[in-house]
């Protein structure tokens, strides 16, 4: 466990060195018995009250240090312990240790309190393996709120306790909750001077402000329930991260409503907490309650806020239109000057006006086409293959073929034009490279199993993914000149970004290559194989796994940020649009999700299963789905 | 040296030619000489700031290394000769180039900081690409505590990446499908350098940035307010993320930069290296576009030196080593209240 403050480069004077010994009298009436607690300002004794000789009565004497040396800031900070000291001793309430006694010397001051015998929470996490029981910690945080409110109800000001955690809320025998240590301590603690490690871990944001509340307290009392329900210590934890350790992933014995009343006491903003103790204990008595759960669906909070429910409810979107072909679309569309190009299952390739939805041409192969076209501008092309073996060339202004090439197996791979070219990989295990204005092979890349990725093409290479799980880096020229192997096929796309080469592999895992030698710079694994390909935005990779759920991955460390999960297996390749992203499910929705959070913006239903992608344009989003149709969607 | 010569297959020191050439350069400051011995990379020790260079010189494209007197014997059987010197000595500028220096500072009476610096460079048939190592690490904790985790930590890091990387470089297994991946292996070493540091020196922690340099790639490895910055012709972008207190109330918007240098808890790290066993390590991969800057530092030097002046001076400055001796009198000028560690790495161009 780490001490708090451990790493002090410039400790004060050890505290230890001139610690009381047992036997030691204090005022001539509190005879030190042993040592409860050692701490950076101070110890902690227990000591026996000698007023009372023909009973054993022990005591609490906490001593602090007054290390202070300006002679000013000294009596300040002596005055400071006696006002805290009386303020203490006027309370009442069963949860607050009794105060008998204060006394200053030179260089330290004393309080002499109730003894409670019993362990505070920290000791309990600590010497307990298992998730404690839920009810049991219920009631500990509507005690824990009941002393805390009577706090707050104090006049004429509020007290504020502004160290709630574990270490100072203690069980005693009677297995009640009792609240010691009331940040006196903290007043001797101005001065502290070097780089220091941990951070306390319990307070709000706004107490680093120096500002303290009722609702900081609030916050102090989520954060310790946090970490008895999830067993995360959050001194280990970036602070302020609680939400990012969901209580529920951790022990699913909380309930929805817990989860939502200990995240509302941990908001950020003290004005979206609870505004004191006694509000908090009023929502937690709640739910000591017995309930009546049948027939009552919960509403999971972390995917639907109120906002969002508003805005995806399926009324809200309706197609701008929908296109029927006469097979089902695995093909992903592409939008070009106006016009829609996308293959479908019943061997066409459709052309369709982008502004109503009107069929212009479509061109028909020999097998259906699940691979997506793409568009040489400049020759007038769109290019696709079929799994009739053949990539197609037709001219998009009039739909009549300007040339075809002939492999020797299915043509699932996507066509990639650049440089005066269209490169596509063949369930031959070729690489083909084709010049666009006539139609004839410039090489070919013998790659030795189906390729169906399509191919990435940069400035000086070209990166496809094969069947075999290999993935190669080709040269212009067509010669390899690294290739990568991963344990299962690759048939996610590569897409780059700054020297690296992301895609997705059957084998469960995302990775990231070093562009110019195939080496991997990191790999992430999800739960399932990926053949979703991958989309670079805003500094993240975002991509699909057949697990059912969208990841956003930083590109440059491999970490996840967060993940979507969806009904179904994920195939279609997401896109990324302006801080959006949007991609279909087998669960035959099609989402929209805000890039930076992955919470849901809208989905719509369609009554297919969806494998391909979207292509977004203008402000509408197409996608084709396996109920034969292509919908037009608002962004 | 000897592991590095062992791994390139290189004869011993004698052997070697004298002549300095761009080889691979090793320097290493560390600022505790007193640690107890470890097994570690052996590497030659200076315990007062400056430069030392070694230099190895590589294997040349289809010619076995081969000591000089044997290599005027075999000249004279009519085997082929050494290619020119030129194609093996790179053109200044064209090759990684870095600058180091580590100062106690003006007012504290030792350098908690340590640091490593590595270069290999080489030419050969088969074409393995320029590899760099810099490591920063800044310790804290007193009786000595904070020297001697730093200075574990930077051997220790070094070790895993030689042994991890280099080593798997120069057998031509990068592509082997159960190589872990860069970053990975970066992360690995700088756990080691924790369970070390937690085991050994309980009361003491450190920082480390930690930059593996492979070809155009940088990767960093990263834990507590040391920092790596890049500097390009558009300007100058901190790398890392401060495992700080007040950074995270900033994102919080908590806190404003300007209110950071009066923020009573401006020195608490959330994390550093033997504060727990589990440690998450930040690991970040960057392009290193030609004549880009990598530069790596404690905090003695960024909490004295503003961005700006640090891209001023780097950009006036062709040399890495003036640079970084430029920048650490900076911090001096300024008061030099803490340790100041730099070190600066020129990316051809």
């Amino acid at each position: 466990m780490v001490d708090t403050q451990k790493f002090a480069r410039n400790m004060p004077e050890q505290p230890g060195d001139n610690a009381l010994q047992p036997g030691a009298v204090l005022q001539g009436r509190y005879r030190i018995t042993g040592v409860i607690g050692v701490g950076g300002m101070g110890s902690v004794y227990q000591a026996r009250d000698l007023r009372f000789p023909n009973v054993v009565r022990h005591v609490a004497v906490k001593e602090m240090l007054n290390l202070t040396t300006d002679q000013a800031m000294r009596e300040m900070t002596l005055k400071t312990f006696e006002r805290e000291s009386d303020m203490l001793a006027s309370l009442n309430h069963p949860a607050v240790p009794e105060i008998y006694d204060y006394f200053p010397s030179k260089t330290r001051a004393y309080l002499v309190m109730e003894y409670i015998n019993g362990r505070d929470l920290e000791q309990i996490i600590n010497s307990t393996q298992d998730m404690l029981p839920v009810e049991m910690v219920l009631q500990w945080a509507v005690e824990i709120c009941d002393v805390l409110g009577y706090l707050h109800q104090q006049e004429p000001e509020p007290i504020i306790f502004r160290d709630v955690k574990p270490s100072n809320i203690m069980i005693d025998q009677h297995d009640r909750i009792r609240l010691v240590d009331f940040g006196i301590a903290k007043i001797f603690q101005a001065g502290q001077k070097g780089t220091m490690i941990g951070t306390e871990g319990y307070s709000a944001p706004e107490q680093y402000r120096g500002e303290a509340s009722p609702a900081s307290d609030v916050y102090g009392v989520g954060a310790t329930i946090h970490h008895i329900l999830t067993r995360r210590d959050p001194r280990l934890e970036p602070p302020f991260t609680f939400a990012e350790r969901p209580i529920r992933e951790a022990n699913s014995n909380v309930s929805p409503d817990l989860d939502a009343v200990i995240m509302r006491a941990l908001s950020f903003k003290p004005d979206d907490r609870y505004p004191n103790a006694s509000a908090m204990r009023d929502a937690l008595q709640k739910l000591q309650k017995p309930q009546v759960v049948v027939g009552m669906p919960f509403v999971s909070a972390d995917t639907v806020s109120d906002e969002t429910v508003a805005e995806w409810s399926e009324e809200g979107i309706q197609p701008v239109w929908t296109f029927a072909c006469e097979d089902e679309i695995r093909s992903s569309p592409v939008v070009h000057k106006g016009v829609l190009y996308v293959g479908a299952q019943d061997n066409n390739l459709y052309a369709i006006n982008i502004s109503d939805g009107s069929f212009r041409w479509k061109y028909p192969t020999d097998q259906g086409i699940v691979s997506s076209p793409a568009v040489a501008e400049d020759e007038n092309l769109v290019l696709y293959g079929s799994l009739d073996h053949s990539l197609y060339a037709v001219d998009m202004r009039t739909g009549q073929l300007s040339w075809s090439v002939a492999t020797k197996g299915p043509v699932q791979s996507s066509p990639t034009v650049m440089h005066g070219h269209v490169f596509f990989g063949s369930d031959d295990g070729n690489l083909y490279a084709i010049r666009l204005a006539t139609g004839r092979i410039q090489w070919v890349w013998e790659g030795g199993d189906p390729i169906r990725t399509r191919p990435l093409v940069t400035g000086e290479l070209i990166v496809v993914g094969q069947e075999s799980g290999y993935v190669a880096g080709i040269d212009l020229s067509g010669q390899v000149v690294w290739r990568f192997k991963a344990k299962r096929g690759v048939s996610s796309s590569p897409t780059a970004h700054e020297g690296l080469v992301f895609f997705g592999s059957m084998d469960w895992h995302v990775y990231a290559l070093d562009i110019t030698r195939g080496w991997k710079a990191w790999a992430l694994r999800t739960n399932k194989p990926i053949v979703s390909s991958p989309v670079y935005g805003d500094d993240r990779i975002y991509i699909g796994s057949v697990d059912g759920s969208l990841y956003a991955i930083e590109a440059a460390s491999g970490k996840e940020r967060w993940h979507f999960e969806t009904e179904g297996q994920i195939t279609s390749s997401p896109v990324f649009v302006e801080g959006a992203v949007y991609f279909g499910g087998v669960d035959k929705q099609v989402y929209c999700l805000d890039a930076k959070t992955g919470q849901l913006r809208w989905s719509y239903k369609t009554k297919g299963k969806i494998t391909s992608s979207p292509a977004v344009h203008d402000g509408i989003v197409y996608i084709g789905s396996m109920d034969h149709q292509v919908y037009a969607l608002k962004a | 040296m000897d592991f590095l010569r062992r791994v390139l297959g290189l004869p011993d020191n004698s052997s070697v030619p004298s002549e300095k050439e761009d080889g691979i350069i090793i320097t290493h400051e560390d600022t505790a000489p007193s640690a107890p011995p470890e097994p570690v990379v052996e590497v030659p020790v200076q315990s007062k700031a400056g430069v030392e260079v070694e230099a190895v010189q590589v294997v040349a494209p289809d010619t076995p290394l081969v000591p000089p007197d044997e290599k005027n014997d075999l000249a004279e059987l009519g085997t082929r000769p050494l290619p020119p010197l030129e194609t093996v000595i790179p053109k200044p500028g064209e090759r990684l180039q870095f600058g180091q220096l580590s100062d106690v500072g003006m007012q504290r009476g030792n350098n908690q900081d340590a640091m490593m610096g590595i270069v290999a460079t080489s030419t050969s048939n088969d074409d393995v690409p320029d590899f760099g190592l810099f490591v920063v690490a800044d310790g804290m904790g007193g009786h000595q505590e904070g020297e001697r985790a730093s200075s574990i930590t930077v051997r220790i890091v070094t070790q895993y990446v030689l042994n991890q990387i280099l080593t798997s470089m120069l057998r031509l297994e990068m592509n082997d499908p159960d190589q872990p991946s860069i970053s990975d292996t970066l992360r690995a070493a700088v756990q080691e350098a924790n369970d070390a540091v937690t085991e050994a020196i309980p009361e003491g922690g450190t920082t480390v940035t930690a930059a593996v340099i492979v070809g155009d790639l940088a990767y960093i490895a990263h834990v507590g307010d040391s920092r790596a910055y890049l500097i390009t012709d558009e300007g100058i972008e901190q790398v890392t993320r401060d495992h700080t207190l007040v950074q995270r109330l900033i994102e919080l918007d908590q806190l404003t930069p300007e209110e950071v240098p009066d923020h009573p808890q401006r020195n608490v790290l959330y994390r550093a290296i033997g504060q727990s066993d589990s440690l998450d390590v930040d690991a970040i991969t960057r392009r290193l576009h030609p004549r880009s800057r990598l530069l790596l530092c404690s905090d003695g030097l960024w909490n004295m030196v503003s961005e700006d002046v640090i891209l001023g001076t780097v950009s006036q400055h062709s040399d890495p080593q003036t640079a970084c001796n430029t920048l650490v009198q900076m911090a001096n000028d300024r008061g030099g209240p803490d340790n100041i560690t730099v070190i600066l790495v020129y990316v051809p161009g």
